[in-house]
């Protein structure tokens, strides 16, 4: 009897925990919806920002290409190392690469800002540009990417791998056809996670990306881009209620964004729950 | 779809110049009018503004990764030792408030002098009924309660201006806590750091019997909160408010000290209707740009600031104010030098 | 199977790349802030008071070095801030997301669990700044007015956690701890959540057999297995707790020259403070406080790897087998 008490406590104590991080999340959504809803309208889709009001055209534009291009660096090279140290890492090199990517997680985002700009804005003389912030979100990212993906992958079970094997698959097939095929809905949750965290940076991208109010020309170096925590940082910092207004919109914009795109690869995923 | 028409107007924009602005956020929402009425009588340049920081505008203007960095302080002498081929020109003026949140006594405004604001910011008066503020408002009822010193947790023009206005008029703060953008703020019980002017508007609103110092363009703000404006002491002993005839009385008072670079504080100017914290907003650009065609995009931009730009439908709209005509003078002559 | 095929070397250079880069970052940090480091010597972490000194004054030679009059750099406020910011937000993190993925695991209907699940993962997508800006309108009222004197009704006795003690206002170290909280309850939930319901089925079954509540099979067969996956979500929810810069800028306070004498008082941590005074250590013509700057970083540096060498042999000591 008193077991089944403690596991009925213990089930509400569950409850209270999932509640605990979904209610703050619902009002939170819920402030910046309301906040930011005088500021929506067709125009806000339509037009780029004059600086402190307007219309987020350009920052939308450069969130998405500044996170694909995140994604684009950060995939390969996480993916590739979350593989890794899944099925060979688990030797003196592997505990290395462990440790150290780990560690990158704590460099705060300033920080790698600041060192992005020093090498690639000033040093390479990129300037403002597009790689430099791709390439700054990328390493922010890569660390989550790697860990996610390795453990994802350390729970394929070995039997599938060594029935592979026992056929006469080589290496590269079974890391690619059994392993990351098993493994996928979990990497595809760390490439989802890792998008949300790189479209939600500011500090990194204010002295490497920049800034612009008007539509990205598709230069990749030496021309600065607008991004929509842009907007959300500084519009906020403003005098006036429109810019709020705006802001508010950005980041309600923001969330929808990942959103949609976490619904949209679910659909085409089908996770097997 | 975008990306090609975006690159499309990419190839067709190859002609034009591209200027990259940052630095102050006060500054900002200013430039951001300029710009889009510059850029219509001069199609051949393209104008990006940023809002980052002064200390941000002036390091990426030496730096050449901006070609204009706007700052609401002046550089220092050792800094313009350091990097001798930078101008810093003023385009307007500005002014900063000193606010409070009293219950009560939101309509009055107390009065307050830089040695009682040294006192608090110190927590030397740690009470609002202190003798020292109580001998400033007689007849004001000042509530038994402590007060709240709010300061900028971040690095600020606004903390520079309301820091020389504290060394200025008290000797005491000026030989140990002096002046900067960012100042060794002694540690007082109860006080609060904000993050930018919004934040402090928001600390004052939160936190009965706090105060803290606010940029004018925020005056809708914290009229709508119902926060107090002080009447601060200038440097003949008035009481004043920020308004536009104190403003350019300041600034009018100082015309005759500027240095040919500039380079000056506005605060605490002498004349009894003087308004003791107002500044000149800087472009700090280098005399040296990459090429004539920046360095003419430049000239054709800061010249239209303070010519057009001064225009009162532009600066009305952020309370800023003028410059009056000597200094618009110096300007010319600094723009002049840049090639 | 081939010790060194092609394939395992070739991913093994693509996995080297996330070390480099590590590397080169914390290379760069040393060889810029090396005369900071020089010059500042132990009394950095050992000292409270931060002053950028006097910019507008000539700087002075002090110990052949060029620093600006005044300057003393001193982080010792930040250290107590972050680690007691992190700490607080690992305490609250930790059983929320482990009660969060049980419940989403275990508890809910397969056909919601997609839905349910993507509204914990939606919190990981709050921008960092709007996590500031909820703070400051909704959190750091509800602190002052309801959190905080609740805390002190119950535990007030304990000077730590009497509101009277401190200004009152929501601002501090605790909401700091619970905006952190919330930011990196996702990444351990998430986490552990995909673990758990890859948890063999025989497993649970054979428990239940066995005359085990649904609870029991849960924490003490299902929960043990995925140890591996939770510690390693809480080190990595950890490290961006550490290096969380604006969301935790915008409601700790702001706390300059002071240590925090109770859980409302303002703090201020190293990633917070790099940012907010970055913009005014450009105005140092010595470049002495961009240096320290980048030296706060290196501290932060080593706080992370300490605590991450800890959690290994944390992990290498519960004697763990893994699932491969």
């Amino acid at each position: 009897m008193r077991r089944r008490l403690v596991s009925r406590i213990g089930w509400v104590l569950c409850s209270c925990a999932f509640l605990l991080i979904a209610v703050p999340l619902l009002d939170l959504v819920l402030t910046v919806a309301i906040k930011g809803a005088s500021a929506f309208s067709v125009k806000l889709f339509t037009t780029s920002s004059n600086g402190v009001t307007g219309g987020l055209l350009g920052a939308i534009v450069g969130t998405t290409v500044l996170s694909l291009g995140a994604l684009i660096f950060a995939v390969p090279v996480g993916v590739g190392a979350g593989l890794y140290l899944s099925e060979y890492g688990h030797n003196r090199l592997g505990a290395v690469i462990r440790f150290l990517s780990d560690t990158l997680t704590g460099i705060p985002s300033i920080v790698l800002g600041y060192f992005s700009y020093i090498t690639m804005v000033i040093g390479l003389g990129w300037k403002f540009s597009v790689l430099a912030g791709s390439i700054t979100l990328a390493i922010m990212i890569v660390p989550y990417l790697a860990r996610i993906t390795e453990l994802s992958l350390q729970r394929v079970p070995v039997a599938m791998r060594e029935a592979a094997y026992a056929l006469g698959a080589k290496e590269r097939t079974v890391a690619f056809r059994i392993v990351l095929a098993a493994g996928r809905p979990g990497v595809i949750t760390g490439v989802l996670l890792s998008l949300a965290i790189s479209v939600g940076e500011t500090a990194p991208l204010i002295q490497t990306a920049g800034w612009s109010n008007y539509l990205w020309t598709g230069k990749l170096t030496h021309e600065p881009i607008g991004y929509l925590t842009y907007v959300i940082w500084t519009f906020i910092n403003q005098p006036n209620a429109q810019s709020h207004a705006l802001a508010f919109a950005a980041a309600f914009l923001v969330m929808l964004f990942v959103l949609a795109i976490n619904i949209g690869v679910r659909i085409v995923l089908r996770r097997p729950h | 779809m975008l990306l090609t028409a975006g690159l499309a107007t990419g190839t067709a924009r190859a002609a034009t110049t591209g200027l990259v602005e940052t630095g102050s956020t006060l500054l900002y929402p200013l430039f951001n009018l300029w710009v889009p009425d510059f850029m219509k009588t001069h199609p051949g340049v393209r104008v990006t503004t940023q809002g980052t920081g002064s200390g941000t505008g002036i390091a990426e203007a030496i730096a050449g990764v901006v070609q204009i960095g706007a700052s609401d302080a002046y550089m220092s002498t050792p800094q313009i030792k350091k990097n001798p081929d930078i101008l810093n020109i003023p385009l307007a003026i500005s002014a900063q408030a000193v606010n409070y949140n009293l219950p009560g006594l939101a309509g009055t405004h107390l009065k307050l002098s830089g040695p009682v604001l040294a006192g608090i910011y110190s927590g030397k008066i740690s009470t609002w009924n202190a003798p020292a503020i109580a001998a400033l408002n007689p007849g004001v009822k000042l509530p038994d309660h402590k007060i709240i010193p709010v300061h900028r947790a971040d690095g600020s023009g606004d903390t520079f201006l309301f820091t020389q206005y504290l060394s200025a008029s008290t000797p005491a703060w000026n030989s140990t806590v002096s002046y900067g953008t960012t100042i060794s703020w002694p540690a007082v019980p109860g006080g609060l750091g904000a993050e930018g002017n919004p934040g402090m508007v928001e600390a004052l609103k939160q936190n009965p019997y706090s105060i803290a110092y606010i940029g004018v363009s925020f005056h809708e703000q914290i009229a709508s909160a119902k926060l107090g404006t002080a009447m601060l002491q200038n440097k003949d002993g008035k009481f004043v408010l920020p308004t536009a005839k104190t403003i350019a009385t300041a600034a009018d008072a100082l015309v005759g000290k500027t240095p040919k670079d500039e380079r000056i504080s506005l605060i605490f100017a002498p004349g009894a209707e003087s308004y003791p914290i107002i500044n000149y907003e800087y472009a700090v650009v280098s005399a040296r740009q990459h090429d004539a065609a920046t360095a003419n995009a430049v000239k054709a931009l800061l010249t239209w600031a303070i010519n057009q730009g001064n225009a009162p439908a532009y600066l009305d709209k952020v309370e800023f104010k003028a410059l009056p005509a000597a200094i618009k003078r110096l300007s010319e002559a600094q723009i002049a030098r840049i090639h | 199977m081939k010790r060194s095929s092609p394939f395992r070397l070739g991913l093994a250079a693509i996995a080297l790349v996330i070390p480099a880069a590590l590397v080169l970052i914390v290379v760069f940090l040393i060889q810029y802030a090396w005369p900071a480091i020089f010059y500042n010597g132990i009394r950095f972490v050992g000292t409270i008071d931060w002053n950028l000194g006097n910019l507008y004054a000539n700087p002075v030679i002090r110990h052949g070095v060029e620093v600006p009059l005044n300057a003393n750099y001193g982080i010792l406020a930040f250290i107590v801030g972050t680690l007691f910011s992190s700490f607080l937000a690992i305490l609250f993190a930790l059983p929320v997301a482990v009660g969060t993925a049980i419940f989403l695991a275990e508890a809910v209907p397969a056909r919601f669990r997609g839905a349910l699940s993507m509204l914990v993962e939606l919190v990981a997508v709050v921008p960092s700044v709007v996590f500031g800006l909820w703070g400051i309108y909704v959190l750091a009222p509800l602190i002052a007015h309801y959190i905080g004197p609740g805390i002190t009704a119950i535990l007030g006795f304990i000077p730590f956690f009497d509101i009277h003690r401190s200004t009152g206002s929501g601002f501090g170290l605790l909401a700091a701890a619970i905006v952190l909280a919330l930011m990196i309850t996702p990444i351990i939930a998430t986490t552990l959540y995909d673990a758990l319901l890859q948890v063999p089925r025989e497993l649970r079954e054979s428990a239940m057999a066995l005359g085990a509540t649904r609870f029991e099979m849960v924490i003490k067969t299902a929960l043990p297995t995925v140890r591996v996956t939770l510690i390693g979500g809480v080190v990595l929810g950890l490290g961006r707790a550490l290096g969380e810069t604006m969301a935790v800028l915008m409601v700790s306070g702001g706390a300059l020259n002071y240590l925090p004498d109770t859980i409302f008082t303002p703090i201020t941590t190293m990633a917070a403070f790099i940012l907010s005074q970055l913009d005014s250590a450009f105005q140092d013509p010595t470049g002495m406080a961009v240096k320290s700057l980048a030296e706060i970083a290196i501290v932060l540096f080593i706080i992370t790897l300490a605590v991450n060498a800890a959690a290994r042999l944390l992990v290498r000591g519960a004697g763990l087998v893994r699932n491969v």
